[in-house]
C-alpha cells in the first residue's frame, strides 16, 4: 500500500512538472517579432513613456514591443528575481547606478556587436561612459535626470530680486530678503523621510563636495570620503537654512516640499528634473536651471540615468535581441518626446531637433548633462543612499554637531562598504 | 477496531495531498530553504557562498539590527493592550442591551476589512503636517501644527494610533464570541443579587471570557510582532530609521540590498522571539486558567 502511495505521488509531481514545462511556447519564426518589456514608468512618465512605444510599434512592421508596467517599488525585486531565473523580458530599463551588481554576475548582455557604430557616435559620452564596463556596453542611455533648480519669478520679483541666487551666501540674502518681503519659506528642500527618504539632501551633499573638489567615496569607492572641512561645510549650509536662518521648513518630507513649491509658498526648490511636468501642470510661474556651483564654480550635480539593457536569456534569440536593439535605437533617437517628462535627452542629434528646443524648461537646464555626477560604482550603493539619507535627515532636522556627525556618518559608510 | 476493507491512512493521505503539497511547496520549503540560505552569503544573482554562522555574528553587532527590534518591541508595548482592551470594551457595547448594538457591530468591524495600504495611505493623508485634516483643525482652533509622521516622538504613536483603528474591531470580533458563551443564567443570577453592571463586568465577564483573552493577547502579539505594512506606507521607517520595525529592515537588506542570507538570518531571529513569548505566554497564561 505505502508503494501505491509514493506512486501517486510520482505521478503528481510528474504531471505538476508537465504542467510547468508547457508554459514556454516558441513563437512562430515569421511575421514581426514581438518583444516585451518591463517599465517602472508610472503616473505622468508612464504615460509619455506609453506613447512612445505606441508610435514605434507605428513607426514600422517589423518588431511588436509589449510593454508592461511594474510598480516602481517592486521593480528592482521582480527584475533580479527575473533575472537570476533566466526569464526576463527582452528590454529592461536600469538606472545607471542600480546596474553594477547584474554586470558583475553576468545577467546583462554585451551589445557592442549589435549597436550602429553611427548611433554610438551620436550619444552624449558622459551619460554613455556610465553604461560602459571594461568596455563593454551593456546599456544605452535613455535620459540624464539631475538635480535642478527651480525658482519662483513672482516671489522674487516681489522681493526684488533680479539675479537668481548662485553661490550658499546668495542663497542665504535671496532667501531672507523673500521671507522679509513677503513672508514665504526661501527654500524648499525636503529633510524628512516620508513616502521617499530625504534622498534630496544625500544628493545635494554630494553635489556640493564635488563642487568643492572633494567626493562622497573615494576614488575606488571603497571608503566614505566626507568627514573633512568640504563636507562640514556643506552640511552646515543645509543646518543653517533651518536651524539659525530659518529660511527652510524642518519636518519638511518630500512630497511636502514638492506641494510647498507648487503651492508658491517657497522660493527656490532642488529637485530632479522629473519635477518639471508636475510643477507645469500646477500654472505657477516658475524658471528652471541647472544646479548652481553653490560651493564652487564648478556646478556638478548629482544625476541618474534611466538606461535600456537587454538581459541575457536562457535561449538567447538572436532576431530578438536585433529586434530590442532597433527599439533601444528609436527610443534614445526620439529623446524630445521623453524629454515632455521633464528628462535631459542623451543623444546629440535630438538636442538639436527644433521640437526639444521648443519645449520650455528643458532647454534651460539641457546644460546641466555635462556635470553629471556618475553614482559610485559599488554594489553597497544602494544600502549608502539610503543610509546617508537618514543620517543626514538627522544630522539637518535635529541640528547635530556637524563635525561628530560627519565622523560618525563615515564610520557607518565603511562598514557598510565592508559588509559586501 | 477498523472496518473492513476500509483503507483509512491511505484515504486520509490521498484526500489530504492537494493541501499537503501545496503547503510543503510554499510553506515548509520556503521555511527550510530559508533557513539554508541564512548560513550563505547570496545576492540571489550570483552563487551563494557559504559562510557559517557569519551573517548571526554581523547582526548582533549591527546597531540598526537592535534598533529596529526595540522598535519593533516599541510598537507591540503601544498596541497590545490598547487593543485588547478596547476591543474587549467593543464586544460589551455590542453585546449589552443597546438598541443600537447591530449598528455599533459594522461601525466597529468595517476599518478591519479594508487592506492595509488603504488604511495606511489615508491615514497619512490625515495626518500630513501641512494639509491634513488633523493639523487643519489644530490650527483653525489656535494650535500649532504637530508632526504627527515627521516628528520622532509622534511617528510611532500615530502609526499605533491607525493601527489601533484599523484591527480593533477583530479583537471585538474573539471577545464578543467569547462573551456569548458565558450562560446567560450567571448574568442573571447575579442581576437577582443586585450586582451592579461594573461588578458583573469584573466578576464575571473578565474571568469567564479569559481563554478568550488569552487566545487574543498571542494573536496580537505575533500580528504586532509582524508589523510592517503600515509603517512602510505611512513614515517609511523615518523620521530617519527612529519607526523602522524590525521586518521593515528584513525587507530592505532582502530586497533592497539584496543581502539575502543576512536578511534570512534577522528572519530566523525574529521566528525564535516570536516562538519564545508565545510559548512562555501559553505556559504562564494557558496554565493558570486550566488550574
Amino acid at each position: 500500500m505505502k508503494g501505491k502511495v509514493s506512486l501517486v505521488l510520482l505521478a503528481v509531481f510528474l504531471s505538476m512538472g508537465l504542467l510547468f514545462a508547457q508554459g514556454a511556447k516558441e513563437p512562430a519564426s515569421s511575421g514581426p517579432v514581438e518583444i516585451t518589456f518591463w517599465s517602472l514608468f508610472t503616473g505622468g512618465d508612464g504615460e509619455f513613456f506609453d506613447a512612445m512605444v505606441k508610435e514605434y510599434n507605428e513607426s514600422q512592421n517589423k518588431v511588436v514591443m509589449k510593454n508592461d508596467t511594474v510598480k516602481f517599488d517592486n521593480y528592482y525585486t521582480k527584475l533580479t528575481t527575473a533575472l537570476a531565473a533566466g526569464n526576463a523580458p527582452d528590454v529592461i530599463v536600469v538606472h545607471q547606478g542600480n546596474m553594477l551588481p547584474y554586470v558583475q554576475n553576468g545577467s546583462l548582455l554585451a551589445l557592442n556587436d549589435y549597436v550602429d557604430a553611427e548611433v554610438l557616435a551620436d550619444f552624449q559620452e558622459a551619460p554613455l561612459s556610465g553604461c560602459i564596463s571594461d568596455g563593454k556596453i551593456y546599456s544605452l542611455p535613455l535620459d540624464v535626470h539631475p538635480i535642478v533648480m527651480y525658482y519662483n519669478k513672482d516671489l522674487m520679483a516681489q522681493a526684488g530680486i533680479t539675479k537668481v541666487p548662485q553661490t550658499a551666501q546668495e542663497f542665504i540674502d535671496a532667501s531672507l530678503a523673500v521671507q522679509k518681503a513677503t513672508g514665504k519659506w526661501g527654500l524648499a528642500i525636503d529633510n524628512t523621510t516620508g513616502v521617499y527618504k530625504a534622498y534630496t539632501l544625500t544628493r545635494l551633499f554630494m553635489s556640493m563636495l564635488a563642487q568643492q573638489g572633494g567626493s562622497l567615496l573615494n576614488a575606488d569607492n571603497t571608503k566614505a570620503n566626507f568627514s573633512n572641512a568640504a563636507g562640514e561645510r556643506a552640511l552646515v549650509w543645509l543646518q543653517d537654512l533651518v536651524h539659525t536662518y530659518k529660511v527652510n521648513p524642518n519636518e519638511l518630507d518630500y512630497d511636502a516640499a514638492m506641494n510647498v513649491f507648487k503651492m508658491g509658498d517657497a522660493a527656490f526648490y532642488f529637485n530632479g528634473v522629473w519635477a518639471t511636468g508636475t510643477l507645469e501642470q500646477s500654472g505657477l510661474n516658475f524658471g528652471a536651471a541647472p544646479l548652481p556651483g553653490i560651493m564652487g564654480d564648478e556646478p556638478w550635480a548629482w544625476a541618474g540615468s534611466h538606461t535600456l539593457a537587454v538581459p541575457v536569456q536562457k535561449n538567447q534569440d538572436p532576431r530578438k535581441v536585433e529586434a530590442a536593439v532597433d527599439f533601444i535605437e528609436w527610443m534614445t533617437g526620439h529623446g524630445e518626446l521623453w524629454a515632455k517628462a521633464g528628462q535631459i535627452p542623451t543623444r546629440k542629434s535630438v538636442t538639436e531637433k527644433a521640437e526639444f528646443k521648443a519645449l520650455p524648461y528643458r532647454a534651460d537646464y539641457a546644460a546641466a548633462a555635462a556635470y553629471a555626477l556618475e553614482t559610485p560604482r559599488t554594489p553597497a550603493w544602494e544600502e549608502i543612499y539610503g543610509t546617508m539619507s537618514d543620517m543626514l535627515e538627522e544630522a539637518v532636522t535635529k541640528k547635530l554637531p556637524a563635525k561628530q556627525a560627519l565622523a560618525n556618518m563615515e564610520k557607518k559608510i565603511n562598514g557598510i562598504i565592508a559588509s559586501y | 477496531m477498523a472496518i473492513p476493507g476500509n483503507k483509512d491512512t491511505r484515504d486520509g493521505l490521498l484526500f489530504s495531498l492537494p493541501f499537503l503539497i501545496v503547503f510543503v511547496i510554499f510553506m515548509i520549503f520556503p521555511l527550510v530553504f530559508g533557513l539554508i540560505i541564512s548560513f550563505f552569503n547570496w545576492n540571489i544573482l550570483g552563487t551563494p557562498s557559504f559562510i557559517g554562522l557569519e551573517n548571526y555574528f554581523a547582526l548582533f553587532r549591527d546597531s540598526k539590527f537592535y534598533s529596529s527590534l526595540w522598535h519593533t518591541f516599541e510598537f507591540v508595548l503601544m498596541t497590545t493592550p490598547a487593543l485588547l482592551l478596547l476591543g474587549f470594551a467593543m464586544a460589551l457595547a455590542v453585546t449589552g442591551g443597546s438598541p443600537l448594538k447591530g449598528v455599533m457591530e459594522n461601525v466597529f468591524f468595517v476599518p478591519y476589512i479594508f487592506s492595509m495600504t488603504v488604511v495606511s495611505t489615508l491615514w497619512a493623508w490625515i495626518m500630513q503636517k501641512d494639509f491634513g485634516i488633523f493639523n487643519q483643525l489644530l490650527v483653525a482652533t489656535g494650535h500649532g501644527p504637530v508632526g504627527w509622521l515627521t516628528n520622532e516622538k509622534m511617528a510611532m504613536w500615530s502609526v499605533a494610533l491607525t493601527t489601533l483603528w484599523w484591527t480593533a474591531g477583530f479583537n471585538m470580533v474573539l471577545f464578543s464570541a467569547g462573551i456569548k458563551q458565558i450562560p446567560k443564567e450567571v448574568y442573571e443570577s447575579a442581576q437577582i443579587d443586585g450586582a451592579s453592571w461594573w461588578q458583573v463586568v469584573r466578576k464575571i465577564t473578565v474571568p469567564l471570557v479569559a481563554p478568550t483573552t488569552v487566545l487574543c493577547l498571542i494573536l496580537q502579539v505575533i500580528a504586532s510582532f509582524n508589523v510592517f505594512g503600515q509603517v512602510y506606507v505611512m513614515t517609511g521607517g523615518g523620521p530617519y530609521g527612529t519607526t523602522r520595525v524590525l521586518v521593515q529592515y528584513i525587507y530592505e537588506t532582502g530586497f533592497k540590498y539584496f543581502k539575502m542570507g543576512y536578511s534570512a538570518a534577522m528572519s530566523y531571529i525574529l521566528f525564535l522571539i516570536i516562538l519564545v513569548i508565545s510559548v512562555v505566554q501559553y505556559l504562564l497564561l494557558g496554565r493558570k486558567e486550566e488550574a
